[in-house]
């Protein structure tokens, strides 16, 4: 399935004007520079290069303000932002704005305070393969693995609205993860949570690197910034700081 | 006046032909006229409710205005474009039932857009980015987002056919109350209290009556699920 994805997303950039191919090899997942943002006058951030390697897990640090959720929405397409080049894959996005549906499709952000639609959890977790017309048996089949992988298979029937942070967040990390998007941005996924929630979430993390996808979590938890193999971003002072 | 009222119910229940051929005309032209005006009113509320544009704040203002516009202007505007000598005189829908229900279509649009408007706008406005987030294009964000206001959306529905079936200034005018083909219920009301026939008017009170209940406890029942829903969150 990721193969699948793979090929449709890189076929669908490839048939994209705006993008050309560049480098096969595809090292790097995704390499932005030059990336401006303003809040009206004030200048957020000014980063000169950020490269996100494929399979890589960084977690993105910086005071409350610094502006790691807007980073993060920007790099999810979420928010406009300067930006002088950006890489995918390999390919050359030429243009950003809007940002192209084969990108949206590869790269999935995640809320902090997630919210789920008003359905059912299975519904919110296959939500986005129905998007992508996947066949009804492979979604029932993809979202009953996800909820076991999250933990969450006992809140089959429970109401969305109902469920706590913690449940909430897991839910959405299954609705991201099977997706198996090449890149998944989670903004401050242990926030508001404690003991067992935050721990059920923080073990979550390692195996969607594990799956394929290269992960970018905004945090202050010491846990998650100390978790193996983690690279560390940290926004200071409107730069960007690679540790 | 119990003499009329009594008369009223026999009218009622004994079926009489006049009696409930005005009220399919109603019902008719009011349901037609709201399924032509909602497809286009949600979809306009929904992209003044999401969309950042120079003018937004104009629109939004005459959405609510054109609220508070008495339906006889409408009507007297519609009459001029439908009349032989207006713009729309080759259709010739001037006193005829299209053209009751192109006022209906008209008279229900601003209602539907600022409800549609509110009941976007009142969302969270993460539903939109989350979609967006996991793929959806933008029709897909669109079908989403009104399934999350479904409450609201169907409010407003409901909204825009309480005016259309009440108002009588636009139908009178466009409609021209003709006997068997344009004749409305509110209309019927008016030309039987001007003849001191009550007996037909209260009759077509009471199914007026009985349709605004039943379109207000349908209302309550909306507001409540969509107030245990906000509720739940």
């Amino acid at each position: 399935m990721s193969f699948t994805i793979h090929t449709s997303i890189s076929a669908a950039v490839y048939e994209n004007e705006n993008v050309k191919p560049r480098d096969e090899r595809r090292k790097a997942l995704l390499g932005v520079r030059g990336l401006r943002k303003h809040h009206g006058e004030r200048l957020l951030f000014d980063i000169e290069r950020i490269e996100i390697a494929t399979h890589g897990a960084y977690v993105l640090t910086g005071v409350n303000g610094a502006g790691k959720s807007t980073l993060l929405r920007v790099l999810g397409g979420l928010e406009r932002a300067e930006i002088d080049s950006l890489r995918f894959e390999g390919l050359d996005i030429l243009r950003v704005h809007p940002y192209p549906r084969a990108l949206r499709k590869a790269i999935v952000y995640v809320h902090q305070h997630p919210i789920l639609f008003s359905t059912s959890v299975p519904h919110n977790i296959g939500y986005g393969l129905e998007l992508r017309r996947l066949h009804k048996e492979e979604i029932a089949s993809t979202v009953e693995a996800a909820m076991a992988w999250a933990g969450v298979t006992h809140l089959r029937d429970s109401d969305p609205a109902k469920l706590s942070g913690g449940e909430r967040q897991r839910v959405a990390l299954a609705r991201a993860k099977v997706l198996q998007p090449r890149l998944l941005l989670l903004d401050e996924p242990t926030s508001n949570l404690d003991g067992q929630a935050r721990e059920q979430v923080i073990e979550l993390i390692p195996t969607l690197v594990e799956a394929g996808s290269s992960v970018v979590i905004a945090c202050h938890d010491r846990d998650l910034i100390g978790l193996p193999g983690v690279q560390r971003f940290k926004l200071r002072d409107g730069r960007l700081e690679v540790r | 006046m119990v003499d009329a009222t009594l008369h009223a119910f026999v009218l009622l229940f004994t079926g009489d032909p006049d009696l409930w051929r005005i009220i399919w005309v109603s019902l008719k032209t009011s349901v037609i006229g709201l399924l032509l005006a909602a497809p286009p009113a949600i979809l306009l509320g929904y992209f003044i409710a999401m969309y950042r544009f120079r003018g937004r704040r104009i629109a939004i203002w005459l959405a609510q205005a054109a609220l508070s516009l008495p339906t006889v202007l409408i009507g007297l505007l519609l009459y001029l474009l439908l009349s032989r000598r207006g713009p729309l005189g080759d259709l010739q829908w001037l006193f005829s039932q299209p053209g009751i229900v192109f006022g209906q279509c008209v008279v229900a649009l601003p209602v539907l857009l600022a409800f549609t408007l509110a009941a976007v706008q009142a969302l969270d406005p993460r539903y939109a980015e989350t979609a967006i987030a996991l793929g959806a294009s933008r029709w897909q964000v669109m079908a989403r987002m009104l399934y999350e206001g479904r409450f609201g959306v169907m409010a407003a529905v409901l909204s825009g056919f309480g005016r259309v079936i009440s108002e009588v200034g636009c139908a009178l005018m466009v409609g021209g109350n003709i006997e068997g083909q344009t004749r409305t219920i509110t209309t019927a009301i008016a030309l039987e209290t001007s003849k001191g026939e009550f007996a037909q008017g209260i009759a077509l009170g009471i199914v007026l009556v009985a349709i605004a209940l039943l379109m207000n406890g349908a209302l309550m029942l909306l507001q409540g699920d969509a107030h245990a829903a906000r509720e739940r969150a």
